[in-house]
């Protein structure tokens, strides 16, 4: 089959966007089965957010309760994204009850005149007596679907780490996400030491210069690839960016089909092209037959031509596939 | 003297307390701001920060390539950052405008619309630039694009070490993003995702001419390739069950099919030292390389999950991909005539028709049934890869367009695999403070007869151990062995599959394991602390472990005949261990520390030996110990002087690698073989050490004033220190060696970056 992508892609291109753009247009006021239970205020701002203005449910007592002896918790909640969701436009009763959709009804707690550990709320601190997994209950009662789809059973989940652990929901520290620190390397890098200090290592992909993340390759909250890795392979991952190493090429590095990862180390390297051990020593340990690649070479003037510059790469260039008719040694 | 000066600097520098703030992350908007803006029915928010960089030491051109390696920093005008936030007063609809690096090789934008609660859409876009070198050479002429051209006559080799500097050799990669998020109901999502990157410059590559082991030239690859992919998916989720089915089309656009370059030794140079013979007097004037090749891929998945009574759940996920390439072939060589006067070398058709499908399967369940605490985890995977691309026949080929015909046939193989993998765990909550997982786990690879080894079973056992028996100490331990065996390892299998090639005639040693396919037994400990004494003070201790053992299963020890008789060849253990320490603590409310360290080392150890097809002798064997080992520090400090008003941040990284290739011949002594061979290349030697560093001091004080602004003074100090045999003196022309190079070397530098900042937040 022939690839002719351009002229395809434009229409496909332009067919979601037209989609998107129209939906964006033509359904700016579309009802939904859960609108909000009163009708937004046509013009001031709303004193109180929109719930408020609908009695609580038995056992709950309202956000402006809650604000009265946390007003600052409060307000910087009411700037992060589920504060605006929850106190202005919650879609149904539960983001309506705001504080106590997440830490419980609050009545107790308000009867019992506040205070740590009373009333049987759940407060999410590291020290909180709930279990993780009742904790957790509560955020993927909302969050279940998209990527947390496979949060049960997966690494951390299994090891007990808290939605909590990771995610800030109280106040905005990091641009996005809801992170406990200013950035992903430094939040998954506070239980991953050794990979946050990988990110310093000579030859890397661009995490310390803030061109990908973590969540570029992993999802953390769990997936069908082993390491957590977003895509069907380890491969397919790679691809999403390196798609030139796709193929199906004429000739191929079969070590190359199976993974990446059987010469590159992705989190960095001091070795060229973040591969795990120096040319020519690494294609060495899978290449013995009775050519020149069986020499150990040294720093003599016969041994340069297989050590400096490319190494082997100097003439075995396409290493990671050749589609030339002459290219059987991975030379053309 | 240099020294002195850098010292000085950096204290004048840290003195004057600036910082170039992070190059990362866009930084939160401060607290405190100005009385709220509304336009339109619009309220606004947001923040700006702009100033002056100006650099006290700067690398230069040919030091730059590992300073702005995925940078660009520049001196003058700079926009540090911009966020604005327009919304609706009830927060129905709002709009958000970001991005830094204004106007930069590495900027980025982000632009978003949202309908709280029920659509969002943005767009995204991202720069980067990927610099390779700034200090090659060569007397290339890139003529039209991908094709480069020498002078006529060919210069002697010696000249290239005059050739003309190439400023730069970089790929500029943009990528562009947009996307739509749609909730058609509580329980029903849709979102739509289209990226395109485009990368756009060039890279070091390679080229060979002659016969095997001719000489060599590294000329340029010239990239102009994009890769569009859109993606497509949609959630229906409720309380007890949830599914999900995506698409996703990946079209990869090559817009160059091949690198053209002249061989430096055809027409012969004068003097023609020390080009090889077979390189001389032959028609091979240039050669031709292939790029990749265009390609799509398309992948269909569907996944769920349910809920189901005892506190069980069940997760599945179906997903096939199809990825298809089909461009024409180029010729056998283009370099002589060759296609047309033999037909043995003419093409046996025109394009592969590449096609390999991928199927994945998973099926996860976990459940707590029992009224103790005890998670039962079980998971199976499956995932096979069908390479149904044509095996293609060539009767004969051509080796590095050299105007001879070698006989064949060779054959085009496709190597398909399949993949399982299956893992059982239970989890007891012994007690509040102690958690213990035992597990078992089984990996399985099925690979085609034309691989070595047909069927690995890898077997796992685990042992996990979660302990807080405080409030203030958590530790988690686990343990992780594993052991593969492989069923049998056939060295001959691909000339097997071939019939055309002699047991033994391809030539890999008898005696050789390749790592991904050979026996190997595997420890693995990781652990991990976490130290909290206070609020305000954490201390995260981390420790690992791992050691494969390569074994040499199956065989020959047969002291006859040559090759059979020694040690595996091949990987023969690999260790590597790291250990290191996190702390951050808050003495007092104003103030803000961290530190950390981490120590990593990894060991390779590896055997061959140097053989011929009439030579295999064990004396000639040898071993190498390739080593590294990385340390690396980081700490910092935050403290707010006078709260509200004066801040002050320290920031420092330091990494350290020392690479080791440690190379000897075990059976050598004594022998007269190894004697005879003595001072050649076919003897061991040590590679000199290799290592790197690289120290990053940052410092920043930002003072708050009228409510809204804030000024900063900033400065940076950066290192960078190679010491690498291989690049440090090269050149494009080393005597007495054939290939000729770029001349790549990531220079030394250092660099002193002062900014002033001004930033206005409004809310």
């Amino acid at each position: 089959m022939s690839v002719e992508p351009r002229r395809l892609l434009g229409v496909i291109a332009g067919a979601a966007l037209a989609l998107g753009v129209g939906i964006v247009l033509g359904l700016p006021f579309a009802s939904r089965a859960q609108q909000p239970a009163t009708a937004p205020p046509a013009a001031a701002p709303p004193a109180t957010p929109a719930a408020a203005t609908a009695s609580p449910p038995e056992g709950y007592v309202g956000a402006e309760t809650c604000k009265g002896c946390h007003e600052e918790a409060f307000n910087k909640f009411s700037h992060t994204r589920m504060g605006r969701l929850f106190l202005k436009q919650a879609r149904n009763p539960r983001e309506a009850n705001a504080c106590e959709s997440c830490h419980g009804p609050g009545q107790a707690h308000v009867e019992a005149g506040g205070g740590k550990g009373k009333g049987g709320l759940i407060s999410f601190a590291k020290n909180d007596p709930t279990p993780v997994e009742k904790r957790n209950a509560v955020c993927l009662s909302c969050h279940t679907k998209g990527d947390r789809l496979f949060w049960q059973g997966s690494a951390h989940e299994s090891r007990d780490v808290a939605c909590t652990s990771c995610h800030k929901l109280m106040e905005d520290v990091s641009p996005r996400h809801q992170l406990t620190r200013e950035t992903q390397i430094e939040t998954c890098g506070t239980c991953h030491v050794q990979k946050r200090a990988q990110t310093m290592r000579t030859s890397h992909m661009p995490l310390r210069e803030g061109k990908m993340t973590c969540t570029s390759c992993h999802n953390p909250h769990g997936t069908v690839t082993p390491a957590l890795l977003k895509e069907a392979s380890l491969n397919d991952t790679c691809f999403r960016c390196h798609a030139e190493k796709r193929g199906p090429f004429l000739w191929n590095h079969p070590p190359q089909i199976e993974s990446c990862a059987n010469c590159h180390d992705p989190h960095g390297s001091n070795h060229e092209n973040m591969l795990k051990t120096s040319k020519p020593r690494l294609c060495q340990q899978c290449h013995v037959p009775t050519q020149h690649p069986t020499k150990p070479y040294g720093r003599d003037t016969a041994s340069l031509k297989f050590v400096l510059g490319q190494s082997c790469l100097t003439c075995h260039v396409n290493i990671h596939g050749s589609n030339h008719p002459a290219g059987f040694a991975l030379t053309r | 003297m240099r020294t002195t000066r850098t010292v000085r600097s950096v204290l004048v520098g840290l003195l004057v307390l600036g910082a170039a703030g992070p190059a990362s992350a866009q930084t939160a908007p401060p607290t405190e701001t100005a009385p709220p803006i509304e336009i339109g029915g619009f309220r606004l928010e947001g923040y700006g920060e702009a100033g002056v960089r100006f650099f006290g030491e700067r690398p230069t051109q040919k030091e730059s390539a590992k300073f702005e390696e995925y940078r660009d920093i520049n001196q003058g005008l700079y926009l540090q950052g911009l966020w604005l936030r327009f919304f609706t007063p009830d927060e129905k609809y709002s709009g958000e405008i970001s991005g830094r690096q204004w106007g930069l090789q590495d900027q980025e934008y982000r632009l978003s619309f949202e309908r709280r609660g029920l659509w969002e859409a943005g767009f995204e876009w991202d720069q980067m630039r990927h610099i390779f070198s700034t200090s090659a050479q060569t007397l290339l002429n890139e003529t039209s694009r991908g094709v480069f051209v020498l002078p006529n006559p060919r210069p002697p080799l010696s000249a290239y070490n005059n050739a003309r500097g190439i400023d730069e050799i970089s790929v500029r990669w943009d990528t562009a993003r947009m996307f739509f998020k749609f909730s058609l109901s509580e329980n029903a999502d849709l979102f739509a995702e289209y990226t395109r990157i485009h990368k756009d410059g060039e890279k070091p590559f390679g080229m060979a001419f002659g016969s095997p082991g001719g000489n060599a030239f590294e000329v340029l690859q010239p990239i102009e390739q994009t890769i569009h992919d859109f993606r497509l998916r949609g959630t229906w989720a409720t309380e007890r069950w949830q599914l999900q089915a995506a698409y996703a089309m990946s079209v990869f656009v090559n817009d160059l099919d091949f690198v053209r370059a002249d061989n430096p030794c055809q027409p012969t140079p004068v003097p023609s030292a020390p080009c090889a013979a077979g390189d001389i007097g032959t028609t091979k004037t240039f050669g031709t390389v292939s790029l990749p090749p265009s390609n799509t891929a398309h992948t269909l998945s569907l996944q769920g999950g349910l809920n189901l009574p005892l506190r069980t759940r069940i997760s599945s996920n179906f997903t096939y991909s199809l990825r298809l390439q089909n461009d024409d072939f180029l010729p056998q060589t283009s370099t002589n005539t060759l296609p047309l006067t033999n037909p043995s070398v003419a093409l046996p058709q025109k394009s592969l028709h590449g096609n390999v499908q991928t199927i994945l399967f998973n099926l996860n369940a976990t459940s707590r049934p029992l009224p103790i605490p005890v998670t039962f985890t079980a998971k199976y995977r499956f995932y096979d890869l069908i390479d149904n691309s044509d095996v293609v026949r060539f009767q004969a080929f051509v080796i590095n367009d050299q105007p001879t015909v070698t006989p064949g046939p060779t054959f085009s193989q496709r190597f398909s695999y399949m993949r399982q993998n299956a893992d059982l765990d239970g989890r007891w909550q012994i007690a509040r403070p102690l958690a213990l997982t035992l597990g078992t786990a089984w990996e399985r690879w099925d690979r085609p007869n034309t691989r070595e080894v047909p069927e690995s079973d890898e077997f796992f056992a685990k042992a996990a151990v979660d302990v807080t028996p405080t409030d203030w100490l958590m530790i988690r331990a686990t343990y992780l062995p594993s052991f593969r065996r492989i069923n049998r390892y056939n060295t001959n299998a691909l000339a097997q599959v071939e019939q055309n090639a002699a047991p033994g005639e391809l030539g890999q040693s008898f005696l050789l394991r390749k790592y991904d396919e050979s026996d190997r037994d595997r420890q693995r400990v990781d652990l991990m602390m976490q130290i909290t004494p206070t609020e305000t003070l954490t201390i995260t201790p981390t420790a690992s472990y791992k050691f494969d053992d390569y074994i040499a299963s199956g065989l020959q020890h047969d002291a006859s005949g040559p090759g059979q008789k020694g040690a595996m060849f091949g990987l023969q253990q690999a260790a590597s261990w790291s250990a290191g320490m996190d702390v951050n603590w808050s003495p007092v409310e104003r103030l803000t520390l961290a530190a950390g360290y981490v120590h990593e080392s990894t060991f390779q150890k590896q055997r061959s030996r140097t053989r011929t097809a009439a030579m295999d002798d064990p004396a000639l064997d040898w071993i190498s110990d390739n080593a590294d080992t990385i340390d690396t520090y980081h700490a910092s400090m935050t403290a707010r002087l006078i709260p509200s008003k004066l801040d002050l941040r320290f920031a420092g990284n330091y990494s350290y690698a020392l690479g080791r290739v440690e190379t000897r011949n075990p059976n050598g002594a004594g022998s007269a073989l190894f004697n005879s061979f003595a001072g050649t290349n076919s003897v061991a030697a040590r590679f000199p050490a290799f290592e790197d560093s690289l120290l990053r001091l940052e410092a920043s004080l930002r003072y708050h004033f009228a409510q809204a602004w804030t000024a900063s003074l900033n400065y940076a100090y950066e290192a960078f220190r190679k010491h690498d045999w291989r690049t440090d003196t090269i050149n494009p022309f080393v005597p007495g060696n054939s290939a000729i190079y770029l001349g790549n070397d990531l220079k030394n530098y250092e660099a002193h970056i002062f900014g002033v900042t001004v930033g206005y937040s409004f809310k």
